[in-house]
């Protein structure tokens, strides 16, 4: 009978447990579930959105962005927003730009220094020292000052890592350069980055000293020459951010010394002294990082040098199973849960979720490449326009593309595919961007006009004896599939001759066909690309992205692509570049839009958009386009 | 005894030495174009193009000859560096280590009641052979047999977390993970029971084991249907013996007969099969340990395969075949206890 009831108690016990359930779970809490893990703590190391999380919310920048706004930016470390009316932007003789920032006083960061009885520096959370402790913290020592921020983007330059530091190098370089090694490469003369010799890696660390230099409480950054998206770049959540130089140093970083940044360049994960530690002034701390769990749990800095965040802990978590992120979800246990486009419409409909559509910075297209790989390339078929295959330049001839434009059905892509949520992509600049005109031109679903394209082309032999080609995307890409299934559907219907296969391919194998090659096997991908900062112009900018002979999109869309663009878009992009007034620069940005659609550069189909999936209790989101989904948490709340 | 245990761990070497020649030789199969993806987690990182690619599978050495590479890994395994996992983002041996009780804690409670209960079920199926008991025990079985895990623990997940809230995924609740990694905590052993235990917290003792009762009995069902299946046929087999008839014929009572004479005689096969299934549980349960969202070596192998992080892939590979030796040392271990007449050789 003791047993009877003891079990029955226990039963009980658990049974009341998952009764008993608050309306809103862990409210000081904020449990996020992702699909994937962030990759490094440094922030001049990563390079993916993921990795945003933290340091957007760990680290502080000279500067932010205006809530929503993507090309306006309000002070964060620094002051003030440099701008010519504040005289904090000059333009000095020979057309270089100077740029000060005025560094914020009594800034700390999460770890502080205080000097012992034998002069040895003791690392303390700033959040557990009392007061009479705060007044022994060693000047510098957690201290943000503008020699923080001055070793902070040169460690991101030198360190050379990701992509996204070197998004810094060109601005620093005024785009003459896009990594620290052809930089000091370009410096000394030489081909390659190994030849040069420790002569020419001093000079170069001379050269940026000399870009990035302090004055007082300020940091002075100067420009050879214009480089309009320098505040962009600096709001950004990744090399820019500023971390403390005492502590970096002490953890065994780049010691700020010319003869030893050879050595903390490109470093392997494993050997980053930063890479699962940080030491930001942001308004939350990384309380635990279990990368064997794949969860990170930040926690309220009280010592932020604004008002607090309302939430106390953030809680990432990578759970790769929809199911259970969606069970957690609804049972209360998360507050958000990243959700797979096929589930958004169900979870817009569920009680006490709430779906918020975030418009992207980025649309999704078709890439044609030309000329292709010709040897044993099993996209080509033949590799002959016999009707079996294509040749390898099939989409060199204007009419072949501009054909493929028109046979895509656009209107079912957006109604049926996007179920309505977003737009036919115009160009590469998306609403927002400058140069987006409401009223550029796209192309429409005409098979009549495509029948006419295709007949033109190659003097009209593609017409006779049609084509088989194939088109590859990456695997898991349900979206890809059914836009690549409505264009095959529809070339079938302009000529059953048309024959375009679909593949899917795994990522690394869709890497090695498509965007990880100069010379491409694929002839038709799908793929989207996004800016890295607001400005369409730069190297990293939407417009350069996909129509600079340089650029991204050129850089994989072989050698006929590349050599269109420079003939007909570089004048137009060097021109819109050297031009600091945005009222001059527009309008060639909007031609160049246009331009895009003249040529059929590429089959643009729609602005990409992703959706926040939430319980009904969390408020305060601010999505910003440039952050690509990124949760700044610091005004998130949770509340009925 | 002892020769023979020497033996068969001297073996262990061997192993390592053909698994690891084969997993790299089969990684050399792929371009070091698409091994560069365990270094990147998505598109947006490889904005710099070949240039950027070059760069990186430069800096990792994925060029160099395949034996290049792999004495350099050797090199690594004798100095007890297994690699860095670009998957888990750390150590190999690290994240093994930090994995391992959570699997094991998975699997030591999932596999003692299910073999408990397939050896008692077994000797009553085969006891009660054709009956109604038997009958009930054989569909039972059946039907775990033939439910596929994944199919099996979304029922659970979805009946007693989605519908009666009652056993949430995941290895701890949030207030209980936030004290498991706060600094008054001690971590001894990595499982959440035994560490609750040991610092004396008992509301995580049971948020512990309230997060585990899903996920066991998944387990345990699936891999109690197979044992009993075979210990039934095995048990049916020991009763027809002659021993037994004469056993029956001296009037001895049938409890002891099935419970003292047969069952233990029908135990071989079921140890045997046992072993394996243990061996093949220690190896991760990926299913179970993805839909109730409870990170372990499972998961994590299969997430390394997938992002062909061969340096996790290897170090598995490794962990994998000690446990296999060890458990199958243990096993053959077991047979002269169970029956005198095994002698090891």
């Amino acid at each position: 009978m003791k047993r009877y009831i003891s079990l029955m108690s226990g039963v009980a016990l658990v049974a009341l447990a998952g009764a008993v359930q608050a309306e809103i779970k862990n409210p000081d809490t904020l449990v996020y579930l992702r699909t994937s893990n962030i990759t490094s703590l440094d922030p001049a190391y990563i390079g993916d959105t993921s990795s945003t999380y933290s340091s957007l919310n760990v680290y502080s920048r000279l500067l932010d962005n205006a809530g929503s706004n993507i090309s306006e930016f309000v002070p964060s470390l620094s002051t003030a927003v440099p701008s010519l009316a504040n005289g904090l932007i000059e333009e000095l003789d020979g057309g270089a730009i100077r740029y000060t920032y005025p560094m914020r006083d009594g800034v700390f960061a999460h770890r502080v220094g205080i000097k012992g009885a034998d002069s040895s520096i003791t690392w303390h959370l700033y959040d557990d020292l009392s007061e009479a402790d705060r007044a022994k913290i060693e000047p510098g020592y957690g201290q943000i000052t503008a020699e923080d921020a001055r070793y902070s983007l040169m460690r991101a330059i030198l360190q050379g890592e990701s992509w996204m530091a070197n998004a810094v190098t060109e601005m620093i370089t005024s785009g003459e350069y896009t990594n620290i090694e052809k930089w000091a490469a370009g410096l000394a003369g030489v081909e390659k980055f190994e030849d040069v010799d420790a002569a020419g890696l001093a000079a170069v660390h001379a050269a940026l000293a000399e870009k990035i230099r302090v004055e007082g409480d300020n940091l002075i950054v100067t420009l050879d020459k214009s480089f309009p998206a320098t505040l962009g770049i600096m709001a950004l959540p990744f090399a820019t951010s500023i971390i403390d130089m005492e502590w970096a140093i002490d953890q065994g970083s780049w010691p700020d010394t010319a003869a030893t940044w050879v050595e903390h360049h490109k470093p392997k994960l494993e050997d980053n002294p930063l890479f699962e530690m940080e030491n930001g002034s942001g308004p939350f701390l990384v309380e635990n990082w279990n990368q064997a769990e794949e969860q990170i749990v930040l926690k309220r800095f009280e010592g932020y040098f604004r008002d607090n965040a309302p939430l106390e802990r953030i809680v990432i978590r990578a759970v790769p199973e929809w199911t259970n992120r969606r069970l957690q979800l609804l049972a209360g246990d998360a507050d958000v849960a990243t959700t797979p486009p096929e589930f958004i419409e169900e979870m817009r409909t569920t009680d006490g979720i709430k779906v918020e559509d975030l418009e992207q910075v980025y649309g999704r297209s078709l890439f044609f490449g030309w000329p292709v790989v010709a040897e044993d390339n099993p996209a080509i078929g033949s590799g002959k326009l016999d009707g079996a295959g294509v040749p390898p330049d099939f989409f060199a001839d204007i009419d072949v593309r501009k054909g493929f434009n028109n046979a895509q059905n656009y209107d079912v892509l957006m109604e049926q595919v996007q179920l309505g949520r977003t737009v036919q992509l115009r160009g590469p600049t998306v609403q927002g961007l400058m140069g987006y005109r409401p009223d550029s031109s796209i192309y429409s679903y005409d098979p009549a006009k495509a029948e006419e394209h295709f007949r033109a082309a190659f003097d009209g032999k593609l017409w006779d004896v049609g084509f088989e080609m194939t088109a590859y995307y990456s695997e898991g890409t349900t979206e890809a599939a059914s836009a690549l299934a409505v264009l095959q559907q529809s070339l079938a219907r302009i000529n059953p001759k048309f024959r375009m296969r679909i593949q899917a391919l795994t990522r690394s194998s869709f890497r090695e066909k498509s965007y990880g090659t100069s010379n491409p096997e694929s002839p038709l991908s799908y793929m989207g690309w996004g800016p890295d900062y607001s400005d369409p112009g730069g190297p990293l900018g939407a417009a350069s992205y996909y129509l600079a002979s340089t650029g991204l999109v050129a850089g994989f869309s072989g050698d006929g692509y590349r050599k269109l663009m420079r003939e007909e878009f570089d004048p137009l992009l060097a021109e819109a570049w050297a031009l600091n007034d945005p009222a001059l620069r527009e309008p060639i940005y909007a031609r160049l839009q246009e331009m895009s659609h003249e040529y059929a550069t590429t089959q643009f189909m729609w602005e990409a958009v992703t959706a926040n999936v939430t319980r009904d209790w969390v408020h305060g989101y601010v999505h910003n386009k440039v952050l690509y989904g990124a949760w700044n948490f610091y005004n998130i709340s949770k509340h009925e | 005894m002892l020769n023979y245990m020497l033996r068969r761990l001297a073996f262990l070497p061997v192993v390592f030495a053909g698994l690891s020649l084969m997993i790299f030789s089969l990684q050399m199969t792929l371009t070091p174009l698409q091994r560069i993806s365990a270094y990147v987690s998505n598109f947006s990182e490889l904005k710099g193009g070949r240039e950027q690619i070059d760069s990186l599978i430069k800096k990792y050495g994925l060029d160099d000859p395949f034996l290049t590479q792999y004495w350099n890994w050797v090199k690594g395994v004798f100095s007890g560096n297994l690699g860095w996992s670009e998957t888990a983002r750390g150590p190999v041996s690290e994240i093994l280590l930090s994995l391992f009780p959570a699997t094991a804690e998975l699997v030591v409670l999932a596999f003692i009641p299910s073999f408990v209960l397939a050896v008692w079920l077994g000797t009553r199926s085969g006891a009660n052979h054709n009956k109604i008991v038997d009958h009930i025990i054989r569909f039972f079985t059946i039907l775990g047999w033939s439910f596929p895990t994944f199919v099996f623990g979304l029922i659970m997940l979805l009946i007693f977390y989605g519908f009666l809230d009652w056993l949430p995924p995941g290895r701890l609740s949030q207030w209980a993970s936030t004290e498991v990694s706060s600094p008054d905590f001690v971590r001894y052993t990595g499982s959440n029971l035994i560490d609750a235990a040991m610092n004396w917290r008992w509301p995580i003792f049971f948020d512990s084991l309230r997060h585990l009762i899903a996920p066991v009995i998944t387990l345990t069902y699936v891999n109690l249907a197979n044992m009993t299946r075979v210990m039934r046929t095995s048990m049916l087999e020991t009763l027809r013996q002659d021993y037994i008839r004469t056993a029956r014929a001296k009037g001895l009572e049938r409890r002891v007969i099935e419970n003292k004479h047969a069952r233990r005689n029908a135990l071989l096969p079921v140890v045997t099969m046992a072993g394996m299934e243990l061996a093949y549980m220690m190896g991760g349960v990926v299913i179970t340990e993805t839909i109730f969202d409870y990170h372990g070596l499972g998961q994590f192998a299969a997430t390394a395969a997938a992002n062909l992080d061969f340096p996790a892939v290897l170090g598995f590979a490794l962990y994998f075949a000690v446990v296999l030796v060890v458990i199958n040392l243990v096993v053959d271990l077991l047979y002269p206890l169970i029956d005198p007449r095994v002698i090891l050789k």
